[in-house]
């Protein structure tokens, strides 16, 4: 029944949205391509300034907004929030997903011992330092093991 | 369900390599790992974990009309030693959800995109980021843009449940969840969104209090001058009727080489946590805030050379901390040879501080040297740690790993990794790691 109550509006508007794309004014929209044309090297802070100049296409912002420098990378969640679909078009959600999941096999500084110049979340043994960083800043926790990723957490915590 | 979720897994590996000759686009990522810990804990039984670990994505793209793809991606872990899932714990806990061998579906969807105005429609498990919706759903959602520079985007479905609470039935999230966000932009200049989330009631907990999740709010992009973003959200918590955070960023980029940053933000700490009922966040004072400020600089020395600085403060009912420092980072070779160092020191109150300890305050150190080839591949990584007052009567921790590989051919690599640490919680840690890696990308590109 609940179910109902919320797939209803979503197929409403999914129906809302098929008359809007069939709809003429819509092919005027732009929109970017599903992947980036161009791939990219792994391993560099991406400068899209480097090959792109002014602003892209359509009501889109900046293209150097978008460069990975060191506070992008940190603050990317600010980008997320608006542009995901800009960041698919290089990033698979598998490479969220690493960072990003309900259930982490392992901490992704383990899983790519090979890259150290990745930006990890937590390095080392972080069991120790966590019982400093969680009162610290528990909203940055509560970000990925708050709903999610908690598993190995309330073994501990009970 | 754990073996729903290998069958699934095995399935879909088994599928990927017919798929990989009939359709044009089809990608592998395939990962395994066999790892080795040996733990010296204190106060407690030495133990050695032997985890197998297998990673595999599928993508398959170009389906139906050419717009329409698949996306896989999950995991499964069988322990070759003792049990795994305690490998985290230091004492004789280690019976709570924990299994010799386990799984999970990270994400499966089907994908439909059109060709204009970046609508696509998803529906499967899937990580929606919408403002300030982050979730991950097994559901639908449908996003597009709108004429004069309006977007909308929706999604629903069943909450992805995670691991039982202590003691509780339940993980305490409710079955159901919806969603969504409407946006309008304005040239480069301007973006302004509306979003929300609904979660159906939080079941009944045994010894935490329930509580249901639901949030809305505001994001804010500005741009008023070139080299200017202002980028943020508020959210609000309907359920406790206050306001949940504030989390603002502002950058400056006055040339390509220095970039400039503040941000600011802020927390209710009972609206904003409101649902972990890992902590029974419902229960905290109403009045608390965490509040956190900060900055940050990073120049482009030449073009082998970055430096940067950053400090941040932070304020709780338990204190005031602040955090600064900086690093280096080094690239020869056509970035063929990276490196870096790095150096920052929390200055923290007592309130921090684990335990009845006199401060929470330490040191940390970081370098890493790598080298990547063609062939042969390394990398050597170094932390340090030293904290002002001894911590389980250690007054530092260290930890490093060694890497060795080679890539056997463009999309098959070896790779080995040696670890040693010593710290407080495990005196004494010694790790290795084997890894298998296979990214096959097929189609035209
Ligand atoms: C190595 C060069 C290079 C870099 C770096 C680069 N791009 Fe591109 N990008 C291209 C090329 C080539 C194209 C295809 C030609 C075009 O449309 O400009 C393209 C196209 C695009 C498009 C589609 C344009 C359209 O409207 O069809 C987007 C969006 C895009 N890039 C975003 C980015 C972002 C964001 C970054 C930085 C994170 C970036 N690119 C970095 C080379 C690059
Ligand atoms: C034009 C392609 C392109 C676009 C668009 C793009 N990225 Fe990236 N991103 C990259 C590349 C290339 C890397 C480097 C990956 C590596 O070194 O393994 C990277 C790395 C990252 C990293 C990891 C850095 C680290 O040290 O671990 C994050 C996080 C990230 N991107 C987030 C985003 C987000 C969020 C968006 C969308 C707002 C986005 N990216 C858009 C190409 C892109
Ligand atoms: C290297 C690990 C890493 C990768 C890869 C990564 N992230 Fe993040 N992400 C983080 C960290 C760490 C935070 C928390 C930052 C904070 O608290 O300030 C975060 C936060 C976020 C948030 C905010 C979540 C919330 O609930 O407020 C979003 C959204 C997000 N990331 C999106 C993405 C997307 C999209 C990608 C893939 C393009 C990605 N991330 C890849 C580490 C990562
Ligand atoms: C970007 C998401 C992200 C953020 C933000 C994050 N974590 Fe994690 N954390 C992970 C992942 C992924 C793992 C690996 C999963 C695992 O070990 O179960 C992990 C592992 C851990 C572990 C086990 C570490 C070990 O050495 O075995 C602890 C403890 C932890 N996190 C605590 C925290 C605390 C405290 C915070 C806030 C200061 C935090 N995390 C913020 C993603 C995150
Ligand atoms: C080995 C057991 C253990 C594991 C596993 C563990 N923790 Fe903790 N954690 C502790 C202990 C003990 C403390 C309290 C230290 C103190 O206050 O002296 C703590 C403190 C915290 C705090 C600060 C709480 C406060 O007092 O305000 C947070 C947040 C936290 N842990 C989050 C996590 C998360 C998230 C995970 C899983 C990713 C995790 N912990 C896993 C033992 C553990």
């Amino acid at each position: 029944m609940r179910t109902w109550k919320l797939l209803l509006p979503l197929l409403a508007l999914a129906g809302l949205i098929g008359i809007i794309a069939s709809c003429a004014q819509m092919k005027t929209v732009p929109g970017i391509p599903a992947s980036h044309p161009e791939t990219l090297a792994i391993g560099q802070q991406v400068s899209c300034a480097e090959c792109h100049e002014d602003q892209q296409k359509g009501t889109m912002k900046a293209f150097n907004a978008f460069s990975h420098t060191r506070s992008f990378v940190k603050n990317h969640r600010f980008y997320a929030a608006s542009d995901d679909r800009l960041c698919a078009t290089c990033h698979k959600s598998s490479f969220c997903a690493d960072c990003h999941t309900n259930k982490a096999e392992m901490k992704p500084s383990t899983r790519y011992g090979e890259r150290p110049d990745r930006e990890f979340q937590h390095r080392g043994n972080f069991i120790t330092l966590h019982k400093i960083e969680g009162k610290l800043d528990p909203a940055s926790c509560y970000r990925c093991h708050g709903r999610a990723n908690n598993d190995r957490c309330v073994a501990c915590h009970r | 369900m754990k073996i729903a979720c290998c069958t699934l897994l095995c399935a879909a590996s088994l599928l990927a390599f017919p798929a990989g000759i009939l359709a044009a686009d089809v990608s592998i990522d395939s990962s395994t790992y066999f790892g080795f810990a040996r733990k010296d804990v204190t106060g407690a039984v030495k133990e050695t974990l032997l985890p197998a670990t297998q990673f595999l994505g599928l993508t398959v793209a170009g389906l139906g009309d050419g717009n329409l793809s698949l996306h896989l991606y999950g995991w499964g872990r069988t322990d070759l030693g003792d049990k795994s899932s305690s490998k985290a714990v230091s004492n004789d806990i280690a019976s709570f959800n924990s299994d010799k061998s386990t799984g999970s579906l990270s994400y499966g969807y089907l994908q439909y995109r059109f060709n204009q105005a970046n609508a696509t429609v998803r529906g499967g498990r899937f990580s929606i980021h919408e403002g300030i919706a982050n979730e991950l759903v097994d559901g639908v959602s449908v996003r597009t843009d709108l004429p004069l520079g309006f977007g909308l985007s929706a999604f629903g479905g069943a909450t992805v449940h995670t691991a039982k609470i202590y003691g509780e039935n339940s993980d305490g999230k409710g079955d159901f969840l919806s969603g969504g966000r409407l946006n309008y932009r304005y040239g480069g200049l301007l973006e302004i969104g509306l979003s929300g989330v609904y979660e159906t009631a939080a079941p009944k907990l045994v010894t935490r209090t329930a509580a249901n999740y639901r949030r809305v709010g505001g994001d804010l992009w500005l741009t008023p001058v070139k080299a200017v973003d202002i980028i943020g959200h508020s959210s609000y918590n309907p359920e406790t009727k206050q306001f949940a955070d504030h989390s603002y960023l502002i950058t400056f980029k006055p040339y390509q080489k220095l970039n400039l940053t503040g941000e600011f933000n802020q927390q209710r700490d009972q609206s904003f946590l409101y649902a972990w009922t890992m902590f029974s966040s419902s229960a905290l004072n109403p009045n608390d805030k965490s509040t956190s400020y900060g900055g940050s600089a990073s120049y482009e020395v030449s073009k082998n050379v970055e430096a940067a600085a950053d400090y941040k403060h932070y304020s709780r009912e338990r204190g005031t901390a602040e955090r600064f420092g900086g690093d280096v980072r080094l690239n020869f070779q056509e970035n063929s040879v990276r490196g870096g160092i790095g150096y920052h020191y929390l200055n923290a109150a007592s309130g921090f501080a684990i335990g009845t300890n006199p401060s929470a305050s330490y040191h940390e150190l970081r370098c890493y040297v790598m080298h990547d080839t063609k062939g042969l591949f390394s990398a050597i990584d170094l932390l340090g740690n030293r904290f002002k007052e001894k911590i389980y009567n250690e007054t530092n921790a260290w930890e490093t790993t060694a890497t060795l590989g080679y890539h056997i051919t463009p999309t098959l690599a070896l790779s080995g990794d040696v670890g040693y640490g010593r710290n407080p919680q495990f005196t004494e840690e010694v790790k290795g790691l084997l890894r298998v890696t296979y990214n096959f990308i097929g189609g035209k590109k």
